[in-house]
């Protein structure tokens, strides 16, 4: 794995008696799209706002490029950037001025050209000079990035950035993500979508309850968990599997006119396709289907629950 | 020297307020030229001299003090709480900026709102009645100590406040009451003893009688005693605001 951008070393965060993050251990490698995954509730957004310098962690140790986010704010702040969740904007300011201020913070002086690509990149190039309080709910998001980016941080914590935003501009903002990383900006998404995650990650990490529940190559993960299911449509409707089929937990689907087999990550399915051609049915098409990221997400938070209880 | 981060959030502080002027510096122009057409110019004639004063000229220096802490407390208050509500404090709590500098910017602006908004009023005032100021320096320092005193407390009553209701608390229910009954319009030695001992144990009437000596070069007590009284409120508000916004209590999770 490449140097980490972001490492958290037992980090623990409790608000009262709940934990919202649970000796959380966790590397981000420089210069990938990093997935947190994880239901409502889970932590994420806590353990972003512990990096960014908004929570203030109960234990362990948050690091950006090494050097310690308490001790050593002014760096790791200057580092990082950070897309909240809910969206905000300053109704006395221009969408120019709002960057321009944002920057300030951060101690830069926003160059013209910097100013003009982000405006363009966000597609707000005609809002420049227009007050926030009359953007979009979509604008005001994408200048929620902009803000972030202004100081060119190393690394850029999006924590849900497409929510609410509608699937052209979705697609423009991962076009956007996809250039930063490119350019060198590691990224750490959060996001209800996993399609969203399935589409930029590079690599994922699961978090439930507090606890990060594993850290992997978002294509490993893939082949390590999702398996295939081979559906069989039929000429005719089946009333009853044949035992061979059945033997081999296949079922019947769309009032007998489909036949689905699941074969976990690593099996083939010569041994069904055998059975089938064995029983001669009516074969009218032959499709498989991966398991997506989705239902690899659900099928680990249920063996995380289930370890639980 | 100061950082590019905390001279922005300066600027801006002092932009916000002066976008929106008919609130922020026109009301109490309106509110000043009021106060002295009603006390001064319509009633002050009739009213004997108070403390060898004419009375048009002795409201003067209690309705400047009144309109710097008022703007200073509002500004510090109003403008954080309404980032608080708006969620634009992350902004500045993800930002390198220190604490001290993030309060030195909030302070200096509403300073800046305080004295401009003091400054209107003694221009108003100076149309009724005179524009000497007997002490010049003096009265800037100690005006601008009391806008640092009255900004800080904005500042801790905006960290502390949940909503409107409450950062207008002090406002309403302190400092307009502290000011009016602090020998704005009336010298502590035309009361009988209970209400004077009452005036004696208010802080702000030693701050506005500390401005009367250093505008109209004569007052009760002289400039000392309101002069500690208002540095003590300085040092007090400006601690309690660093401490809580170093505490990270209701800003940071």
């Amino acid at each position: 794995m490449p140097e980490p951008v972001v490492s958290l070393r037992g980090v623990t965060k409790r608000y009262g008696r709940f934990t919202a993050l649970d000796a959380v251990d966790l590397d981000v490698p420089a210069g990938e799209i990093f997935a947190l995954l994880g239901p409502n509730g889970a932590g994420k957004t806590t353990l972003i706002g512990i990096v960014a310098g908004i929570v203030r962690a109960s234990q362990g140790r948050a690091a950006v490029l090494g050097r310690d986010v308490v001790a050593d704010y002014r760096f790791t702040r200057r580092a990082v950037g950070l897309v909240p969740q809910e969206i905000n904007f300053d109704p006395f300011f221009t969408v120019e001025e709002t960057l321009r201020i944002q920057a300030g913070y951060f101690g830069v002086r926003l160059p013209e050209a910097r100013l003009a690509e982000i405006l363009r990149a966000l597609d707000l190039e005609e809002k420049r000079h227009a007050n926030t309080r009359a953007l979009s709910g979509g604008m005001k998001r994408r200048l929620l990035i902009g803000k972030a980016l202004v100081h060119e941080p190393r690394v850029l914590f999006l924590d849900e950035p497409t929510a609410g935003v509608d699937v052209q501009l979705r697609q423009s903002l991962w076009a956007y993500v996809r250039v930063l990383r490119e350019r060198g900006t590691t990224i750490v998404l959060t996001t209800h979508y996993l399609e969203e995650a399935e589409e930029l990650a590079d690599r994922v990490a699961v978090i439930d309850h507090g606890r990060i529940l594993l850290v992997e190559q978002k294509d490993r993960l893939m082949e390590r968990y999702a398996g295939k299911t081979l559906r069989v449509s039929l000429g005719a409707p089946l009333a009853e599997l044949p035992p061979s089929l059945a033997a081999l937990g296949a079922r019947l689907e769309e009032g007998g006119l489909v036949v689905a087999v699941s074969a976990p990550p690593g099996t083939s399915f010569g041994p069904a396709l055998a059975a089938l051609a064995a029983a001669g049915l009516p074969v009218r098409d032959v499709e498989t289907q991966r398991m997506r990221l989705e239902d690899v997400f659900v099928s680990l938070l249920e063996r995380g629950a289930g370890r639980a209880a | 020297m100061i950082g590019l981060g905390t001279r922005t959030l300066f600027v801006k502080e002092v932009r916000r307020f002066l976008r929106v002027p008919g609130q922020t510096l026109l009301s109490p122009l309106v509110t000043t030229t009021l106060y002295f057409l009603v006390f001064g110019y319509s009633l002050g004639p009739r009213l004997r001299e108070v403390d060898g004063l004419p009375y048009a000229r002795y409201i003067v220096p209690g309705l400047v003090v009144l309109g710097v802490v008022t703007n200073a407390y509002l500004n510090s208050a109003s403008s954080l709480f309404v980032m608080k509500l708006q969620g634009t404090i992350v902004d500045l709590l993800i930002s390198p900026l220190s604490y001290g500098e993030i309060l030195g910017a909030f302070i200096a602006a509403a300073v800046t709102r305080g004295m401009i908004v003091g400054g209107i009023t003694w221009l108003v005032a100076g149309v009724f009645t005179s524009f000497h100021v007997a002490h010049p320096i003096a009265a800037l320092a100690l005006l601008v100590l009391a806008a640092v005193g009255f900004a800080g407390l904005g500042f801790m009553t905006a960290v502390w406040a949940g909503s409107f209701e409450q950062v207008n608390f002090f406002p309403t229910f302190v400092i307009t009451p502290l000011t009016f009954l602090g020998g704005v319009f009336y010298s502590a030695s035309m009361l009988p003893p209970t209400l004077r001992a009452f005036t004696l144990a208010n802080p702000v009437y030693y701050l506005v009688d500390a401005l009367r000596w250093t505008m109209l070069g004569a007052s009760g007590a002289g400039p000392l005693p309101g002069l500690l009284v208002t540095a003590g409120l300085a040092v007090a508000t400006l601690a309690g605001a660093y401490a809580m916004l170093s505490s990270g209590w209701k800003l940071r999770g």
